[in-house]
Order: C-alpha cells, then sequence, then structure tokens
C-alpha cells in the first residue's frame, strides 16, 4: 500500500507542474479539479485502510468532504466567477513554459536537499511523500507570482492549501478531525469572499489584472 | 462559564443578521459589549483565584490562563470603547451619505463576527482551532477593511485577504510540523493541546520542531505585521473605517503575537534555551522598528503613519520576547496592552479628524487643536505617548525592555534600539506636529466635535494609559507576571 500513496504522492506533485505549464485560466481549473481528485483518492485509500485497522470513519468522512468541495463545488465556483470577467481573461502568464518547469523542477531539488539534509530529523515520520507536499506548497507560492490575473492567484492559493492538507494527511493520516473539519470551512469562505472581490474589482477596475492594483503605496 | 465569552459576540452577529432599525441595531451592539465586560471581569476574578480555566463544555474546547486573560481584557476593553465610539461615527457616515442603512448592518455583523474569531483564537485549547480562528479573522474582516467599496479600500482588502492568507497558510503547515514533532509522545485524545505539547516540551523531536518555529513565526508574523512581510498592514489600517482600523491594530495584532508567544514556549523549553528562538525574533523584531521608522519619516498620510508606528511597536513587542529574560518578557507583554491602548485611541482620533477634514493627508490639515479642541489634545497627548514619553505607560514598558537588554549586558543591540526609537520620535514629531499649529485655512471646515459619546470613549482610553504609566495595580501586574512565568516557565 505504501508504495502506491508514494506513487500518488509524486503524482500529485507532478499536477502542480502540470498547472504551472497551463496557459489559460480554464485549464488551471481543470488541473485543479484532478490534483483534487488524486487528493481525495489518496485519503479513501487511507480511510478504507483505518477503517478497517481500528474502526474509524474520520479519514472516510474526510474524502467525501474533498470530493463535494474541492473536486466539485470549488471549480464550479471558479467557473463561474471566471464566467463574469471571461471577456477579459486572454493569457495569463509572461514567462515562457520551459522555464517556469524548470524553476518548478529546482524547487522539488530544493526541498528534498533541505529537509532530507538537517541533521537529526525523524525519517520514519518526514518522509518522501511529505517532502512531496511541501514541495508542492512552494510550487503553489511560485505559481501565484508567475500569474498576474486574480483567478490565477485565487488557484495558486488553493493549490497552497491543497499541498498543506496532502502534508498533514501523509504524515500523520489528518488532524484531529474537528481541525480538519475548521479547516474545510475557512477554506470554503476564503474561496467565496476572493470570488465576490474578484467581481468587485472587476467592476472598479474594469479588469482583474493585479498589476493594475498600484494605488497604495509608502 | 467561559464559553460566554465567544457566545456573546456570536450570538450579537446572528441577532443582527435577523434584526433592522438603526436605533435597535445601536442599542444591541451596546448591550452585547457590556455584557461581554461583566463576563470578562468574572473570568479574570477567577483566573486570579485560580490560575487555569478548564471547560469541559464542547468537549473541553476552552482553556484560558494568564496569558490569554491579559490579552483578552484589552480585546474586550476595546471591543467596548469601539461599540460606544462606532455609534456617533455610524451617524455621521450616514448623515454624509457615505453609507446605508444596509451597511450599517453589514458592519455590525460583520465587526461582532470579527470580535468572536479573535475571543475564539485567545480562548481554544487547540493550536489548530486557535489557527482556525485566526485565520477566521483575517475572512471576518476583509469585507470591514474593504467597506467603502471605492478603489482604494478594495485594493487594500484585496492584498489585506491573498497576503494574510498565505501568510496564514505557512502558519498552518508549522502547526502540522508540530503536530508531527509530538508523534508518539502525545494520546490521541490530547493531540495539538497547547498545554499537553507545554508539559510534555522535552519529549518532541526537536529538528522537526525547530523547522515548524520558522514556518509559525513567518506566518503568524504575516499576521502580525512584522517586516519584510508587513506590506498588507498600512493599507488595511489606513482604508478600514477608523473604528475598525482600531480593532485590527488594537486587537488583531495581539492576537498573532500570541500565537507566536505560545509556540515560542513550547520551543524554548525543548531546546532548553532561547538562542534559536530568539536570533530570529530579534532579528525580525529589529528589522521592523527599523522599516516602519523609515516609512514614518517620509510619511504623508496620517493613518497610514498610525499604521507603520503599529509595525514599529509590534517590533518591539517581538524583540522583547525573542530576548526571553523574566524581565523582558514582562515589558514585551506589558507593551502589548499598552499599545493597544494607545493606539487605539490613536485611531479613534484619527477618525473624528478624518471626518472633520475629509482627507487623509497631513499637509491638508492645519488648525487641528482649534477645529478639534478635545480630539486635537487627545491625539496630540498620544502621538506623545505613542513615541514613548513618560508619564505615558508606552514609555514604562519601553524602559523595561530596554532595561532588560542592558541588564544581560548587550550594549550594541540595546544602543541600535534606543537611536531606532529615537529616528520613530523624530519622524513622528517631523511629520506630524505640524497639522496642530496655524489656523484652518478652508471655510468647509466648521469648528466643533461631532461625536460627543465617542469623544468621552476616547477620553477614557487617555485616562487608562495616563494612570496605568504611573501605577499599574498589583491584580495586573501579577496576573503579568503569571503569564510570564507560563512563558518562560519555573
Amino acid at each position: 500500500m505504501d508504495n502506491f500513496l508514494d506513487a500518488l504522492s509524486v503524482l500529485i506533485l507532478f499536477s502542480s507542474f502540470v498547472l504551472v505549464a497551463n496557459k489559460r485560466a480554464k485549464s488551471y481549473i481543470k488541473t485543479f479539479r484532478m490534483q483534487s481528485a488524486l487528493i481525495a483518492l489518496a485519503t479513501g485509500i487511507m480511510g478504507i485502510e483505518s477503517f478497517f485497522a481500528d474502526g474509524h470513519i474520520d479519514i472516510l468522512i474526510v474524502c467525501v468532504l474533498i470530493i463535494a468541495l474541492k473536486v466539485i463545488y470549488i471549480p464550479n465556483l471558479l467557473n463561474k466567477t471566471l464566467a463574469n470577467v471571461e471577456y477579459k481573461v486572454e493569457k495569463d502568464f509572461f514567462y515562457n513554459i520551459p522555464l517556469l518547469i524548470f524553476i518548478c523542477c529546482s524547487i522539488t531539488a530544493f526541498c528534498y536537499t533541505c529537509i532530507l539534509t538537517i541533521h537529526g530529523i525523524n525519517t520514519d515520520v518526514l518522509n518522501m511523500q511529505v517532502v512531496n507536499s511541501i514541495a508542492l506548497i512552494l510550487i503553489g507560492l511560485f505559481f501565484m507570482i508567475s500569474r498576474k490575473k486574480i483567478i490565477g492567484q485565487m488557484v495558486g492559493f488553493l493549490v497552497i492549501e491543497n499541498g498543506l492538507f496532502v502534508a498533514a494527511i501523509f504524515s500523520t493520516h489528518g488532524m484531529p478531525f474537528i481541525v480538519d473539519l475548521g479547516i474545510f470551512i475557512d477554506l470554503i469562505t476564503a474561496i467565496m469572499i476572493m470570488g465576490i472581490m474578484a467581481f468587485k474589482i472587476n467592476e472598479k477596475f474594469d479588469s482583474i489584472d493585479i498589476n493594475k492594483l498600484k494605488n497604495l503605496r509608502g | 462559564m467561559e464559553f460566554l465569552l465567544p457566545a456573546i459576540p456570536a450570538m450579537t452577529a446572528l441577532l443582527f443578521i435577523l434584526l433592522r432599525g438603526k436605533r435597535l441595531l445601536h442599542t444591541i451592539s451596546i448591550i452585547s459589549s457590556i455584557l461581554l465586560a461583566v463576563v470578562g471581569c468574572f473570568i479574570t476574578k477567577d483566573i486570579i483565584s485560580l490560575g487555569i480555566i478548564e471547560s469541559s463544555v464542547l468537549g473541553g474546547l476552552f482553556y484560558i490562563d494568564s496569558l490569554s486573560i491579559i490579552t483578552l481584557d484589552v480585546v474586550i476593553v476595546i471591543a467596548l470603547i469601539t461599540s460606544i465610539y462606532t455609534i456617533g461615527y455610524l451617524e455621521e457616515e450616514l448623515k454624509h451619505g457615505k453609507i446605508t442603512l444596509e451597511r450599517l448592518k453589514v458592519y455590525y455583523i460583520l465587526m461582532y463576527t470579527f470580535i468572536f474569531t479573535i475571543v475564539l483564537a485567545l480562548t481554544a485549547k487547540n493550536m489548530g482551532i486557535m489557527w482556525i480562528a485566526i485565520e477566521a479573522t483575517t475572512l471576518a474582516s476583509a469585507f470591514l477593511v474593504g467597506f467603502y467599496n471605492d478603489k482604494h479600500s478594495i485594493e487594500a482588502a484585496w492584498k489585506y485577504v491573498i497576503i494574510c492568507s498565505i501568510g496564514i497558510a505557512i502558519a498552518l503547515l508549522g502547526i502540522i510540523l508540530m503536530h508531527l514533532s509530538s508523534a508518539g509522545v502525545i494520546e490521541s485524545s490530547h493531540l495539538l493541546e497547547w498545554k499537553t505539547l507545554y508539559n510534555n516540551a522535552q519529549a518532541l523531536n526537536s529538528p522537526t520542531l525547530r523547522l515548524a518555529f520558522i514556518f509559525i513565526l513567518i506566518g503568524f508574523g504575516t499576521k502580525a505585521g512584522l517586516a519584510p512581510l508587513h506590506t498588507w498592514l498600512p493599507d488595511a489600517h489606513s482604508q478600514a473605517p477608523s473604528p475598525i482600523s482600531a480593532l485590527l491594530s488594537g486587537v488583531l495584532l495581539n492576537t498573532a503575537i500570541y500565537g507566536i508567544i505560545r509556540a515560542v514556549a513550547i520551543v524554548n523549553k525543548n531546546l532548553g534555551s532561547n538562542t534559536f528562538t530568539g536570533g530570529l525574533l530579534i532579528g525580525f523584531g529589529l528589522l521592523s522598528i527599523l522599516t516602519a521608522a523609515l516609512f514614518i519619516l517620509t510619511q504623508k498620510d496620517y493613518k497610514r503613519m498610525l499604521a507603520y508606528s503599529s509595525i514599529e511597536h509590534m517590533g518591539i513587542i517581538t524583540l522583547a520576547i525573542g530576548f526571553f529574560t523574566p524581565l523582558s518578557v514582562f515589558g514585551g507583554l506589558l507593551h502589548m496592552i499598552n499599545h493597544s491602548f494607545t493606539k487605539s485611541m490613536l485611531f479613534l482620533s484619527s477618525g473624528n479628524i478624518l471626518q472633520k477634514y475629509n482627507t487623509k493627508e497631513i499637509s491638508k490639515i492645519k488648525g487641528l487643536l482649534k477645529v478639534l479642541p478635545v480630539t486635537g489634545v487627545v491625539f496630540l497627548l498620544g502621538l506623545f505617548a505613542i513615541a514613548g514619553t513618560p508619564p505615558f505607560s508606552v514609555f514604562a514598558s519601553e524602559y523595561s525592555i530596554i532595561a532588560s537588554i542592558f541588564e544581560k549586558s548587550s550594549f550594541i543591540l540595546g544602543a541600535v534600539f534606543i537611536l531606532l526609537l529615537a529616528i520613530v520620535f523624530a519622524g513622528i514629531a517631523l511629520t506630524m506636529f505640524r497639522i496642530f499649529y496655524g489656523s484652518n485655512a478652508s471655510k468647509d471646515v466648521t469648528p466643533g466635535e461631532t461625536n460627543k459619546a465617542g469623544v468621552a470613549a476616547i477620553l477614557v482610553l487617555l485616562v487608562i494609559i495616563m494612570v496605568s504609566g504611573l501605577y499599574l495595580p498589583t491584580q495586573i501586574k501579577d496576573l503579568i507576571e503569571n503569564a510570564q512565568k507560563i512563558i518562560i516557565g519555573g
């Protein structure tokens, strides 16, 4: 089973590479949906394992929540936000793609060298899966700064959140249940608020280009 | 009893959703904040006699000790004063057509949700819940920052949401790693509980915990406005309605610092010294003071000036916590309280100034002492206070922090610190003091205070900071000392 989870964690990391290579806002959302589905799969496997091992259904509930929120609801919400401002969103990147992919590779390599060379770190718990998740978080951050449109930033934020979730679920089989639940509530509110703000920004600035948000300085 | 603390603001927010009518909303707001203050008094009394309150309500969600109660009491007092001030402020905005009745309702709902999330963060037993509540503070206050719905405030709100959400996400990674470092040490029913983590600190895995601390510091540091992660703060504080600026600066920043302090206590106990955390905290602290000092010197907007001053004071508190001697931690905690009261007073006064002159630019304001006789005097005294002039309370806490630095013979650090404080003082004097003199050139401004109740509330804060600068009641001193013992141990 561990091999399978290892493979999944690599696939999840790989999906973020795909994301960085996407050119259009619509494809970001598709890639995000795919990444969330992979995470749901990993969570489902762990949930079934822990259900047969000690009868807990916590992780299975979390898995259902992921499917409902991250695979279905949030991508739909993003699509709706995009539809509101669609006529203005075109290509949204300003570096060339091979360079972006190369930077992502470097980020992954950086994570491995950094974390695995810290003396005395517990390699049983801080394994490859966790390092992959941390790389995923950093790629999410990088994705945010490589895009100019608000939709790109929202997807970047979601990828960071995915990375955090994967780090928690792979390292400790999830946080205490109530904490996981709270994180979901926060996430869903955050995305809704960002969606409303994207709409307002579009209204006031006539664009969702974050380069136009430069009035406040000093 | 303790579950009432978060319950009161939560219920109030719900009531606001159901009810309408301006007068009713104002009344409920006042009643609710008075109730909160009464409950706060009782709980403070319990803490003074018992030390710790752990409740079994809701599966033992709450845990309050001296450290939480001093932060909580500040929240409660400022919430009460702000709610009194808010009535006059909103009435004035209504009169000038800046907001509608519908927006007033939204304002109250969000304000009490914001207070609820802060109180929850300070009473939570579980570090995970604390994180959730701190993230929720950002979400609750996002629309308050963008309340006026113009270009500038929406830009500020967007920056606020994005930067703080990402920052806080980094803190979650830290908390996950802290959780990881406790694998196999803590029973599954007590996972992530601060007290259990602290009691078992020596058994946690040190390298993982060190990694965790870096992420937690960056994460909560973003929310506390430590440089170089402070960029959202001046925008959000200057664009939000003034009562909200007072809450953001006086209450929200403390909550973030509170998160850092909780983590510092665990990590330092685990590592046995403050070498690791101290280096990071003092570095961030000094950098924040330096950044703030430079921006204050060249500031043209008085609300932004106050915001940069908040960054400076968060830097001072971080530095004091990083120093980690009993005196410096005591000074740091006292500074948290003093800064909150002084800065809220200043932001509330700045609200009166803004409503009178309709500008945030320092150069367009003249003759403040003649136009707003009470607010002007309070603002002038407040600026002296925030710059660290005796007999105000900020001086007392800054003095004990400086004394603690020299006590440990870190002369260079002490000298740099004092130099930076002097630059800030000069900056405030240079940029701000010109607004008080001269005669009012514009004819649109009619002299006289409008928000009478608000001015009275501001005067209460002035009395608090003057009295506590000269004399600190024994009970409060004991509470702060207990909090300091909780952090340092022993």
